[in-house]
């Protein structure tokens, strides 16, 4: 037997990660302002950033001639601030990827802010005002590395027809498939008594559940619920039901058919009586139906061409002649 | 005089000839159940004075008749309605069965009868002298028939074709009459046009070729037009419409498959075997198929599995089956290859009459056994040989014969050739289902012993002679007078053997075909050391009934250590001994292969066998040559040696049997070798399971090991590693398949010492159950799974029961407990998840009335009645009604049988009504020497009634209620009747019960009808007036039981066995008698017996009187015995006379006159000795009439 271990939503994580960067952020940052308990490498990260903004707009209203400023406000304007520079980033890098380039350039930024509506052209004047307050960089810390969940190996490199810019393979555990074994011969009969049990629960409480809701007959007449019959309807049709194999049938057929009797994987299975040389007969055999049943499913294909006088249309009345 | 003698030609028993019939059928209304139609016969009088024109039909209710577009009277006259009147107090069967025959022959076309009977009209008559053409055009209608058509509609939402309703014809023999008038005959022949204008979502199937299918005016019906150039009897014309879904076989595209909706994927299954089939009876036969098309369609309620008309065939839709299933294959397929073989013998030739009827049933079955042996093998098709024979043998042993060929008339009464049976031969309507049964089944045995003379080479000539012969005759206009070669006849038969094959076989035909019964043998043998010599003993028993005295040759087959010999002993009359010379001596030293008669070479353990004798084993007729028993005597060693080592399965069957009587370890591992061998015949291997567990059970005390066959089927069918648990299933080896299916069946027949099914081999079966896992298996466990339940029930054993407790829950014997548990748990899944066929709900019902019966479970119908209503799949009702029926016989419970017999008047489905009687008939709740709660006077009355009326439209349902009156009260009056008038009676009666006498006259009187009839021309100028009267009446109200028996009076004299001078005497009573009638039959049922008296009753009476000459204790009390020798005398010169007076007319007269004159003066004689014999005299003389008279038996003395 074979187990398939194949969490296709792994993969779907990693480039959902990767394309809400700035959403993440967000949270992250209303996160923060729930409670300061996690001090996690990313927080960090991105507490230093949005402390650096907070100085720039501070500096910025100092420039503008305020004393001092409430701290809700001097939060939104940082918001705002940064949603400002997130739309830039964002709007520049579709504006890049525009035209086939994975790097932005300046123009790539140039045409983000013509189009959110700011005049380039007052841009180095500002620059070079004199007022201005300089302020320090941000410190430098790493980029947190998002935690991976599971790391299982190590993630396939790119072939070499796929351009490295493309994302990476997704986390071997999330595509491999590993085989598994079957316990060794001692389970075989502690998994059929397990088989032969669950189902006879199974089939026994779905029995007694439908004896239970429905009509019941009895063998004894002073008790109705220890052997309780569901009791018998007459069908308007019963040839159907008696004759026509149930849909599970129909699927073991499928399933049988597909697999051809499966040559009975475990071999404590196989038939000790059957030689092989009759096994190899009935196969023949077989595979003549087989045969057989697609000659007669190409003959059916012609039946058009059968001249049968049922198959032959029926004729529009003529018109009477008289008696 | 008698048609059967005459060789070449046929002699029609009609005075006209039918060349065409045109069956149009234009509405059909499934609602309302009912069919309007007409037909038009094209038929050429070959008498110049042709006047009546008689017709079979029943129940069909006729507007008006046509004659070359002239109205034309008619009386419609059915005196099978009803066969005894209700005012006859009669009840003994011997009495019903004879006027059942009457009446039978009264409208058997074979005999130029009918139930209808056509005026011709006196314009014509002219026309008629010149023998010119007559188109008799009939309109009829039908209105929920109850027998002949069977309508199916489901009581769901939706339009007919929705809802799957769908009609078809049906019947047991000859029975179209049942929906059309026709000459119901298998011995007319004629071309036919037939069409069946039907909703436009249906189709209609019938016989020959479909020519086109149009549209009606409104667009909402089709008419589908068949042209039928063969010449046909009508017997053989069939119809079926439904909303069939329609199949062109891919191999043969004239061959087309019709099925109800949604069974399409199983109707390709299961016809993709039916080309092989053709391809064999065409090669063998070197004939091709003789219709230009064939039709098989699948039907639901199904009146039998397999119904054969020309060029096409009604089956049984449960015989339709998927890939998955197992077991219903070679079944279905046989009854395929069976209705095949009915197309060319029964369909494409038919038979000259009723006594020829063996050769075509046995040449179909004959050719179809080939097959079987073809496709299934020699194993297989011996084991069917042999089935066949031990069948045919218990049944005539028990009931004293089987007569294929029955020859009647000849006016030798003392050979009336059923004398043994409780019903007549004559007809096959009359015949007991199962008597019908065996006589196939002889039939097809008796052509193997012709083959077996004459070689299958030259038997196959013989079919090609008839085949050819009938297909150049089938395609010559009518004119050049060949139809008749269409016709197989004994004689012709037997003919053409004898110019093919050179050789003589009268004294086969003689033996098993002229007469009945089988030949018993018993044998015994001793060895002769110092001569050598085996000294074989072969007794006869040929006086029980049913055994017949062997005389000819005779094989004997004796396995020696040297070799396989043969020898033929010619048993004669008086040699019972015969000395067969050893060719080996006893040498066993030499170690020696052992030469078997096919030639093989094998190596025997020879150290069982007796030291100073060569013979390993002796079979008797080993080929099966003779229709026997056989019971020979040979020592235990011996049976085992057969059984390992000869290779014929016949032989090993035998030994099998005759090992039961042998319960020693070495007996055990015989059995034990040839279930393990694989190579032996699976039916041989199933056959040893049951063997070995009986000789278990007689070993019980010496037995060492595991139960028999555990241990064995553990090694076959069960893991390695866990011997406890069954391998999931895989039945790609049938044998083993079948194997597996028996073995636990077997098992639980096992018993231990306290005579209890041991704790272990239950505890296997449940596990079996338990372990059971399909899911890899391409094949449904449907049977499997139902034969463990029967193993279940097998296993159980009668309950301890502490003086008489009420069986509850709580005193539930736990294994008991176990097996209930299961039972419940498959009875309810099956409702679920239904099985094929539903055979473990079948399965589960049985276990459940073996439970009841041992006393575990209290026994109550309830359950069983619930589930054999209608509804239910037809083989879950047969099971339950199988229980109700054990219940009603076990419990005498009065309610039941009452319960039972309303279902066989009321069901709607025929076959449930036949079986039901069936069952009751092979476990009846009392026989006739029993006393019995439920015997009483009411029972008997209503027995009485369902044969007597209430069963006239279905002959298998009447015959098998007379079968089951017969079971339960014997031939004569039931006992639990009152005893009035004829204890007396009753005694010569038992005595009689030898001789049954009343029906050779009638066939000669029936014969001649015809010349009679073209006698009559002129004489019926009375006639027409009482029939227009009467014409009206019968378009008014229909017809009813009462106005058949009142037409009855016109048309009894006719049907009834008298010499031909009377019936002209009588057909001028029977006018008289009418206007009587007439005058004042609206007012009173009975009769003006002083009118009567003289001019018809009691002249027939008394006629009746004189014709029975040789069966004297019958109907005359001891007091009449006197007069016999006087009665006697002139008859048998009368006979003589009017057989070779039959060509002149005053001849007749005179002699009629004659007899007419002493009738009276008997009758005087007679009527003084009733005045002196009181009472006691009424039933004798009632029964002494003739049946069909039923209703002219009022005799004053009766009318008191």
């Amino acid at each position: 037997m074979v187990v398939h271990i194949c969490t296709g939503l792994g993969a779907h994580k990693n480039i959902y990660s990767a394309q809400g960067w700035e959403k993440n952020r967000g949270n992250l940052a209303d996160r923060r302002s729930g409670g300061k308990h996690s001090t996690t490498p990313a927080d960090n990260y991105y507490l230093a950033r949005r402390r650096t903004l907070q100085v720039v707009v501070s500096s910025l209203l100092t420039e503008a001639g305020f004393e001092s400023a409430e701290k809700a406000a001097v939060e939104t304007l940082t918001e705002m601030l940064q949603s400002y520079v997130s739309e830039i980033g964002r709007s520049a890098k579709s504006y890049c990827e525009h035209t086939a380039r994975t790097q932005p350039t300046l123009s790539d930024i140039v045409v983000t802010l013509v189009e959110m509506g700011f005049n380039v052209d007052t841009l180095p004047a500002y620059a070079k005002r004199s007022q201005r307050m300089v302020i320090t960089a941000p410190p430098v810390t790493n980029q947190p590395v998002t935690p991976k969940a599971l790391t299982a190996g190590q993630n396939k490199p790119h072939p070499s027809h796929i351009p490295s810019h493309f994302p990476e393979f997704p986390d071997p555990h999330t595509y491999i498939k590993t085989p598994t074994y079957r316990e060794p011969v001692s389970d075989y009969q502690i998994l059929r008594e397990k088989a032969a049990s669950q189902r006879r629960d199974v089939e026994r409480a779905l029995t007694r559940f439908m004896a239970k809701t429905g009509e019941t007959q009895s063998l004894f007449k002073d008790d109705v619920s220890t052997f309780p019959l569901i009791a018998a309807r007459p069908f308007t049709i019963p040839y159907l039901t008696a004759l026509l194999p149930s849909e599970l049938e129909m699927q073991q057929m499928e399933e049988t058919d597909s697999s051809e009797q499966d040559d009975q994987t475990d071999t404590e299975n196989l038939p000790l009586h059957m030689s092989t040389d009759d096994s190899g007969a009935e196969k023949e055999n077989a595979s003549v139906l087989q045969q057989n049943s697609s000659l007669s499913g190409s003959r059916n294909g012609e039946e058009s061409l059968i001249d049968n006088p049922y198959l032959r249309p029926v004729k529009k009345p003529k018109i009477r002649r008289k008696k | 005089m008698n048609r059967k003698k005459g060789d070449k030609g046929f002699e029609s028993p009609r005075p006209y000839k039918l060349t065409h019939q045109v069956v149009c059928i234009n509405n059909i209304n499934f609602q309302r159940k009912s069919v309007v139609g007409y037909v038009e016969l094209t038929i050429f009088p070959t008498v110049a004075n042709l006047n009546r024109i008689k017709l079979n039909s029943k129940q069909c209710r006729i507007y008006r008749v046509r004659v070359n577009d002239l109205e034309a009277a008619f009386i419609y006259n059915d005196p099978t309605l009803e066969v005894c009147h209700h005012e006859s107090k009669q009840r003994n069967l011997n009495y019903f069965s004879n006027a059942y025959a009457a009446a039978v022959s009264a409208v058997d076309p074979d005999a130029g009868n009918g139930e209808l009977c056509i005026k011709v009209p006196s314009e014509l008559w002219k026309h008629v002298d010149e023998l010119k053409v007559l188109k008799v055009h009939i309109n009829f209608s039908l209105d929920q028939p109850k027998g002949g058509l069977h309508f199916v509609v489901p009581n769901i939402e939706g339009s007919m074709a929705e809802r799957g309703a769908h009609v078809f014809s049906c019947g047991y023999q000859n029975s179209t009459r049942f929906w059309f008038p026709c000459v119901d005959s298998y011995s007319e022949l004629c071309t036919w046009k037939l069409e069946y204008t039907v909703d436009a979502a249906m189709v209609a199937v019938s016989n020959g070729d479909l020519v086109e299918t149009i549209y009606t005016h409104d667009m909402r019906k089709k008419t589908f037009h068949y042209m039928l150039t063969i010449p046909t009897a009508a017997s053989n014309i069939s119809l079926a419409i439904g909303p069939f879904e329609i199949l062109v076989d891919p191999y043969m595209h004239e061959v087309t498959h019709f099925c109800l909706p949604q069974l399409l994927p199983l109707l390709k299954h299961t016809t993709s075997y039916l080309h092989e089939v053709f391809e064999f009876y065409e090669e063998i036969l070197t004939c091709r198929y003789p219709y230009s098309c064939f039709k098989t369609v699948f039907v639901d309620e199904a009146y039998v599995e397999v119904a054969a008309y020309a060029s096409m065939s009604i089956f049984s839709t449960n015989l339709l089956h998927s890939a998955m299933i197992i077991d219903e294959t070679p079944l279905t397929r046989r009854c395929l290859a069976q209705a095949l073989a009915q197309q060319f013998f029964g369909c494409f030739i038919s038979r000259m009459s009723w006594s020829d009827e063996w050769v075509l049933k046995g040449i179909s079955g004959y050719i179809y056994g080939l097959w079987m042996k073809k496709t299934f093998g020699v194993n297989e098709y011996r084991h069917w040989i042999k089935k066949e024979l031990d069948q045919i043998v218990v049944y005539e042993l028990k009931t004293g014969g089987v007569l294929l060929h029955p020859i009647f008339g000849g006016g030798k009464e003392k050979d009336n050739p059923a004398s043994h049976l409780h019903f007549s031969i004559k007809h096959p309507h009359t015949l007991s289902w199962e008597y019908y049964t065996m006589f196939q089944c002889k039939a097809h045995l008796v052509m193997r012993l012709i083959e077996n003379r004459i070689s299958m080479e030259f038997m196959l000539q013989v079919f090609n002679k008839l085949l050819s012969l009938a297909s150049t005759a089938s395609s010559q206009k009518f004119q050049s007078h060949m139809w008749s070669q269409m016709l197989v006849s004994t004689s012709g038969f037997l003919k053409s053997i004898s110019n093919v094959s050179g050789k003589d076989i009268q004294p086969l035909i003689k033996q098993w075909v002229d007469q009945s019964s089988v030949v018993k043998f018993y044998g015994s043998f001793a060895f002769n050391r110092k001569r050598n010599v085996l000294e074989l003993e072969i007794k006869q028993d040929y006086t029980s009934p049913g055994t017949q005295k062997y005389v000819g040759p005779l094989k004997v087959t004796v396995q020696e250590l040297d070799g396989s010999f043969n020898h033929t002993l010619q048993i004669e009359e008086n040699s019972l001994k015969h000395d067969i010379p050893c060719h080996s001596k006893s040498r066993r030293n030499k170690k020696k292969k052992i030469p078997l008669m096919n030639g093989e070479e094998v190596d025997m353990d020879l150290s069982a066998m007796d030291a100073d004798s060569p013979l390993l084993w002796i079979r008797i007729d080993p080929d099966m040559s003779v229709l026997r028993k056989v019971e020979f005597e040979q020592a235990d060693f011996m049976w085992q040696y057969q059984l390992r080592y000869e290779r014929d399965v016949v032989a090993q069957e035998e030994s099998i049997l005759a090992l039961e009587k042998f319960p020693t370890p070495a007996s055990r591992l015989a059995l034990t070798d040839i279930l393990e061998q694989e190579q032996c015949f699976y039916r041989v291997r199933m056959q040893a399971c049951f063997c070995l567990a009986k000789i278990a059970n007689s070993m019980v005390s010496t037995w060492t090991g595991p139960p028999a066959m555990k241990s064995l089927f553990t090694r076959m069918f069960c893991c390695k590693s866990c011997p406890n648990i069954v391998k999931t299933n895989n039945f790609m080896n049938f044998q083993s398949y079948f194997l597996q299916k028996t073995m636990p069946v077997a098992m639980a027949l096992l018993r231990d010492v306290h005579n209890l099914c041991p704790k272990e081999v239950l505890t296997f079966i449940l596990d079996l159950i338990k372990y059971n896992d399909n899911r890899k298996n391409k094949f449904s466990d449907n049977y499997y799974r139902a034969e463990l339940i029967d193993a279940l029930a097998n296993s159980v054993t009668p309950a301890v029961s502490v003086n008489n407790e009420v069986r509850t829950l709580d005193n539930l014997n736990p294994d008991v407990r176990l097996i209930l548990e299961e039972i419940t748990r498959f009875l309810n899944m099956e409702k679920l998840l239904p099985s094929y066929r539903h055979t473990i709900t079948v399965s589960c019902l049985k276990a459940i009335r073996v439970l009841q019966k041992n006393g575990h479970v209290p026994s109550d119908p309830t359950l069983f009645k619930s589930y054999a209503e209608y509804g239910h799949f037809v083989d879950i009702r047969i099971a339950a009604l199988e229980a109700v029926v054990d219940y009603t016989k076990v419990d005498r419970s009065y309610e039941e049988l009452q319960w039972l017999l309303n279902m066989v008047q009321n069901d709607p489905v025929p076959y449930v009504r036949h079986k039901i009687l069936n069952m009751l008939t092979r476990n009846p709740p009392f026989t006739k020497n029993m006393e019995s709660p439920l015997c009483n006077e009411a029972l008997v009355d209503q027995l009485w009634k369902l044969m007597n009326s209430g069963t006239s439209h279905d002959w298998r349902l009447r015959c098998g209620a007379v079968d089951l009156y017969y079971t339960l009260f014997g031939l004569s009056r039931p006992s639990c009747l009152p005893l009035p008038e004829l204890g007396l009676v009753l005694n010569l009666k038992e005595k009689k019960a030898v001789l049954n006498p009343t029906i050779i006259p009638e066939s000669v009187a029936n014969n001649q009808e015809p010349v009679n009839n073209s006698n009559n021309h002129g004489q019926l100028t009375g006639f027409q007036s009482t029939e227009e009267d009467h014409l009206v009446k019968e378009a008014a109200t229909g017809i009813s039981v009462h106005q058949a028996g009142v037409k009855r009076k016109a048309d009894m004299p006719l049907g009834s066995p008298l010499e031909p001078g009377q019936i002209l005497e009588k057909n001028e009573d029977s006018k008289v008698k009418l206007k009587i009638r007439f005058s004042n039959s609206q007012e009173e049922e009975e009769i003006d017996m002083d009118t009567v008296h003289d001019s018809q009753a009691f002249i027939y009476h008394h006629l009746n009187m004189l014709e029975r000459p040789s069966t004297p204790g019958k109907e005359q009390s001891s007091l009449e015995l006197n007069m016999l020798p006087v009665l006697a005398a002139p008859l048998s010169a009368f006979s003589k006379e009017s057989n070779s007076s039959k060509h002149s007319d005053h001849h007749h007269h005179h002699h009629h006159e004659h007899k007419k004159k002493k009738k009276k003066h008997k009758h005087k004689h007679k009527h003084k000795h009733k005045h002196d014999s009181k009472e006691k005299e009424k039933d004798p003389f009632t029964f002494s009439n003739s049946p069909a008279s039923g209703r002219s038996i009022r005799s004053p003395s009766l009318s008191d």
